[in-house]
This record gives C-alpha cells, structure tokens and sequence, in this order.
C-alpha cells in the first residue's frame, strides 16, 4: 500500500476542510427544457472522511459525486476545493485537478479493453505532470501489489473476473495518491464475495489516509463508511455521523 | 503529457486494428505510391534522352530535304530529294556559326562476307560525319581526305554489323561486299545502342565520293553540322542562308511553310523535353493531389468512426486528468501516424515496382537506368504528413471538446 503524506490518524472530525458546498444546485437543460436533479446542497467534508452518499435511483447521488469529483458542473450556488471555488477553474485546471487531487472509481470499470492490467492502472501516471516517467513503472507496480493483483500484472483487462476488473479500477484509483477516491456503486455489478473484497480494499485506502466518498444504494455497502448522507429528490434528508460512536465502541474495547 | 505517450498512445490505437489501418491507409499508399512510380520512370526516361543528347552534342544540327508541313497543322511529309546540293554544304561550310558540315547520301543494298549477310543502312558521308556524329572506334580507323579523294572502297562497320558477318574475329582488313561492291574494311565502331530509339550499331560508313558513284546522286540526303555556342544563331544563320540560295520567299507571319528544307538539333529536342517535363510534373502533382485528397477523406472518416468508437476511453482519459491537449494531439498524431505510415508504404511500394520495371526495361534498352526522384518522395511525405493533419483536426477537436461524463456515459 502506498504510503501517503495526509494525515494518518483517524479523527477526521474537526479536522481541515476538504470539499464544502453552499446551496449548490444543479440543473440538466436539454433545449429550452429545464431538469433540476440537486437542489441546495450544503455540505462539508473533511480530509480522512468516508463517507457513503445513499439514495434511491433518481435522487442525484451519482450526479452530486460527478460534481464533487469535478467530472461534472453544477449550474448554482458554491463549490470549493481547497477552499478554492470550482467555477472559477478553467479546463487545464480541472484537468490538472482530476490528473492529481481526485479518483475515480466506476460501477462499469471502465478499464482499457485491450490493455494489460500494467497499462491499465499505469493510465493516469501519463497525464500526472509532476510524477516523473522513471516512477511511473514502481508507482504502477506498488499500487497492483496493494490490491493483489501482482500475479495478473499482464493479463488484458477483458480477461479478468468483475472483481478483479473493479481491483484493477481501485489500483487505477490510487496509483497517483490522490486525496480523495470516489467510488460510483463500486459493487453494484459483482458478486457479494468480490463486493467485499473491494470494500475491504476501499477501507485500507481509507485507514491509510485517503479520503473515500462512494455512492450505493445498498445498506450493507454503506455500512463500511463512517458518515452516511442521504438524497432523496436531490435534497440531503438525513447526515449521520457514526465516526463517534466508532471510536468510542474501539476505545472501549481497548480499555478492555 | 510526454510526447513519448502520445506516440506510444497512437501507434497502439492503430496497430491495434491492423486491417482497418491497412484500408483507411489505401488511398494515401496508392496515390504516394503512384507519385513516386511515375516520377521515377520519368527520371529514368529523361536520362535515357538526355544522354542521348548528350552523346549527339548539343551543337549538333542536321538538315534534311523537304518540309513536314505548316507548323501545328498536318504532318504529311513533302519531300523534296533533290532540295540540298553539295554546294549547299560548301556554303554552310562559309558560315563562321558552323564549325564542320558533313553531306550525307544513304546507299541501298546489304552486306556480305562469304555466306552470312547483314541488313546495314549504308552511309557516304565526309570525313566530318564522325566529328559531327561522336563516333569513336574499336579497332582500326575512319576513312580520310585520301580515301575520299581517291573514291576508296573502304568502309567503317558498325559494331553490329561486326557481329553479324564476323562473330567477334577481327574485321579489319577483311573483303567484304556492299551493294555488290568489293570494300576493305578499315574500322570497327564502339557499340553505342540506341540513340533515340532507334538503332545506330548497324550503320557502315564509306568515303561521299564512292557514295556518289555507286548511285550516281547529285545532291545530299541530309547535311550533319556542329554549330559554335549559340546553337540559336547557327539555326537562324543556316535558315536564312538556304532560303536565300533556293530563292524561298518567307510568308509574312515568318513561318517554315514555303522551306523546302528542315532544321533539327539536338539542343531542340533537349528544350521540347524540358516542357514536356514540366507538363508531367504539373500532371503527376495534380493526381497526387487529388489522390491524396481521396484518401485525406478516407481517413477523416475512419478517424470520425474511431473516436465515436473510443468516446467512454476518451472520457475516461479526461476524467483521470487528461487535458484537451492531450487529446487532440493524441487523435492527430494517430491520425498522421496512419498518413505517414501509409505515405512510407506508398514510396516502398513505388519503389519497388519502379526497381522491378527497371530491371525489365533494362534488358531490352541499356540506357534506361533505375532511378527515383528524392525530391517528389520528400514532397509526397510533407503532403502526407499535411493530408493527416488536416484530416485529423476535426476528429480531434470533436474529440477533445466531450465532455467527460457524457462520454462515459455514452453507449
């Protein structure tokens, strides 16, 4: 697992801000038709979250992450990174933005059909402008051990399992160490087996200091997050908080 | 992005498809191929005539009797036999734009030594003739003023002819028999091939005067000259010295049409051939143009399809930070790599086919020599390379404009 420089412990409360959001909204024109998806989303994510945004189908939880993970505009109110606002960057920033801060991973994969496993997760490396080319191969290589793919390394991708596919999508994911991975129903197209296999990969991530934000519409999914928001008609109905109670039950068994 | 990446990147993308690759390329191979295939032959053709050129001297001239027609209109011969005399010559001879003038009549009948027989166009002309015609022997000598005073029987052989009669034994000194008359043979000519596509090995060349007394002609079949420098000024000269001694009205518009007499040179034939170049090139550079127009639009189209194929790839690069630079180069080096590519396989092709029409031709012409023209593959490569860019610029800038999500949305 490739070490990071984000803080390591585990009381993201009250740590630094990462993602905050005033009143942003979202709308999809198509022609002179408006569709609003998100309404008033106001949100704060720290640094070391993770956190699971839930909802039914059609409640803008997938869209609210594209936004979050800059792959998408929202079309009002405020999104800042860093405490930078997002509308205010031009494409070679959010490029640059996406090539170094952020990951994704994706419920179809989306993995190179007729590249290797190497190439694959090697993807990102091409497009970071500070990693240099002489690291790319180590990085690569580290990042396909932290997901124990190492023995597939020259497998073409379509000759993998779903789980391996979505191993190979979550070394993609961390080969750049970015700050924050998101993951759009990551198990939504595997078997349960392979679903926790790639939840149990998320979580080291997670322990070992990145900050992960996933959508499912699953209970037993979410449940390996600390925080669980919840869409409804693209308003935020519920936010809790379980990190407290986490760490109080761990404390207490370490009294024990 | 490292330049590196992109290259890597787009030679993957078409090798990947190798079929399709091959195909979309077709039409930039055939066109560069058929570039540098014509422009090839057409080098070696030129060779071919300007060494003949070369080899007759620029300054050489010839006189025939008679006039091929109005300039431009029909081409039926009006022949004239008895047009140029020997006094004529002697005129010519005055004129200080002419170094040497050689009268020439052509005697009928073939050749013979013992049993084998030759076919040979027998030629009396001066000493002149071999100046004036570059002649260089093998083995012996030309005939001289002594022969010509004398009326010698004695003959020069062509290098063909040798072979007929002797089969590669000694011929000088030999008896043999032309027109039914004894000549000795005094020389052997170096074999030269052909000269404007036609053969000069089989020539025999004897002394004016034995010519004259074997037909009994009184005036020239066709004058040879040199000329000084000017070639122009010797041309205009011997014209106007003709028309004066034959008594030859010029039309107004200063046409040939009344000569009974028609000037050729070699220096003539070399500027017909530099307009008939020109006309080529422009000719050859028009269907490259247009064949690699044709296959431009090929390409454009396969790249349009490519990148509809690729857009979830497409958006998967942008959502993993690539910039819009990245993409459009990628998609316009691929798509100058299938040009490039394609041009390389054309002038290999070309090439090669020119290599093999070469070798071919060779055997029945020594003088066509293999060549290609680096300058029309250099100018075939920059047009390719140009084909792909702006073929590739549309795909790219649609490709480069998707947005990410919507293309990783896309089915």
């Amino acid at each position: 697992m490739p070490s990071t420089n984000h803080s390591n412990g585990l009381n993201g409360n009250g740590n630094s801000t990462l993602i905050e959001t005033r009143k942003l909204c979202k709308s999809y024109f198509n022609d002179e038709l408006e569709t609003p998806v998100l309404f008033d989303i106001d949100l704060t994510i720290n640094k070391n979250e993770f956190i699971a945004i839930m909802g039914p189908s059609g409640s803008g939880k997938s869209t609210l992450m594209h936004i979050l993970g800059f792959l998408d505009h929202h079309t009002g109110g405020e999104y800042l990174f860093h405490g930078k606002h997002a509308q205010e960057m031009d494409e070679d920033t959010l490029a640059k933005v996406r090539a170094t801060r952020v990951s994704f991973v994706f419920q179809a994969f989306n993995l190179l059909p007729r590249a290797s496993v190497l190439q694959n997760v090697m993807l990102p490396l091409i497009y970071h402008p500070t990693i240099p080319a002489s690291e790319r191969l180590e990085r690569t290589k580290k990042a396909i051990e932290a997901v124990d793919l190492t023995d597939h390394s020259d497998y073409l991708s379509n000759q993998l399992s779903g789980g391996q596919k979505q191993r190979v999508a979550i070394a993609r994911a961390l080969v750049t160490e970015p700050e924050v991975i998101f993951a759009d129903e990551p198990t939504g197209n595997l078997d349960s087996t392979s679903g926790i296999q790639v939840m149990q990969a998320l979580q080291e991530l997670h322990s070992n200091g990145h900050t992960i934000i996933l959508v499912t519409h699953e209970q037993a999914t979410a449940d390996h997050a600390d925080r669980i928001i919840e869409l409804f008609d693209g308003r935020i109905t519920k936010d809790t908080n379980k990190f407290k109670t986490r760490k109080a039950k761990r404390e207490n068994s370490l009294k024990k | 992005m490292l330049l590196r990446d992109l290259f890597s990147t787009a030679s993957k993308a078409v090798t990947v498809n190798r079929m399709r690759s091959l195909l979309t390329m077709l039409g930039i191979i055939i066109g560069v191929g058929a570039v540098v295939l014509m422009t090839g032959v057409g080098k070696s053709i030129e060779g071919v005539i300007l060494g003949q050129i070369d080899f007759m001297g620029p300054k050489t001239m010839a006189i025939f009797p008679g006039n091929d027609g109005p300039e431009g209109g029909s081409t039926t011969m009006r022949p004239d036999f008895d047009a140029l005399t020997f006094d004529d010559a002697e005129a010519i001879d005055e004129l200080t734009t002419v170094t040497s003038i050689a009268p020439v009549v052509f005697v009928p009948g073939d050749a013979r030594y013992g049993r084998e027989k030759a076919d040979p166009r027998i030629i009396g002309s001066s000493p002149e003739y071999y100046l004036n015609q570059n002649i260089e022997t093998s083995k012996g000598r030309f005939h001289d003023a002594k022969d010509e005073e004398s009326s010698n029987y004695v003959a020069v052989i062509g290098s063909e002819i040798a072979d007929d009669l002797f089969f590669g034994r000694s011929a000088v000194g030999k008896r043999i028999e032309l027109a039914d008359r004894k000549f000795t043979v005094i020389g052997v000519l170096k074999p030269v091939g052909m000269v404007f596509f036609q053969n000069i090995d089989d020539r025999i060349i004897i002394p004016l005067s034995t010519a004259v007394n074997m037909t009994g002609r009184s005036h020239a079949d066709m004058f040879t000259l040199q000329s000084t420098n000017g070639f122009e000024i010797a041309f205009a000269d011997v014209r106007a010295l003709l028309r004066q001694r034959h008594g030859i009205t010029v039309p107004e518009d200063g046409s040939t049409d009344n000569d009974d007499f028609l000037v050729r040179s070699a220096a003539q034939a070399e500027q017909i051939l530099g307009t008939v170049s020109i006309s080529l090139t422009v000719f050859i550079t028009m269907i490259a143009g247009i064949s690699l127009f044709v296959g431009g639009i090929g390409i454009m189209n396969i790249m349009l399809v490519s990148v509809t194929e690729r857009t979830r790839e497409i958006g998967l690069r942008k959502a993993v930070g690539a910039k819009r630079r990245d993409i459009l180069l990628q998609i316009l080096i691929e798509s100058v790599f299938l040009t490039l590519l394609g041009g390389l396989i054309g002038i290999a092709i070309g090439i090669g086919i020119d290599f093999l029409l070469a070798k071919t031709i060779e055997k029945f012409l020594a003088e066509y020599q293999f060549a290609i023209s680096i300058g029309a593959i250099f100018l075939a490569l920059a047009m390719a390379t140009i084909t792909g860019i702006a073929f590739g610029i549309y795909p790219a800038r649609k490709a480069s404009k998707l947005h990410p999500i919507e293309a990783l949305r896309y089915e």
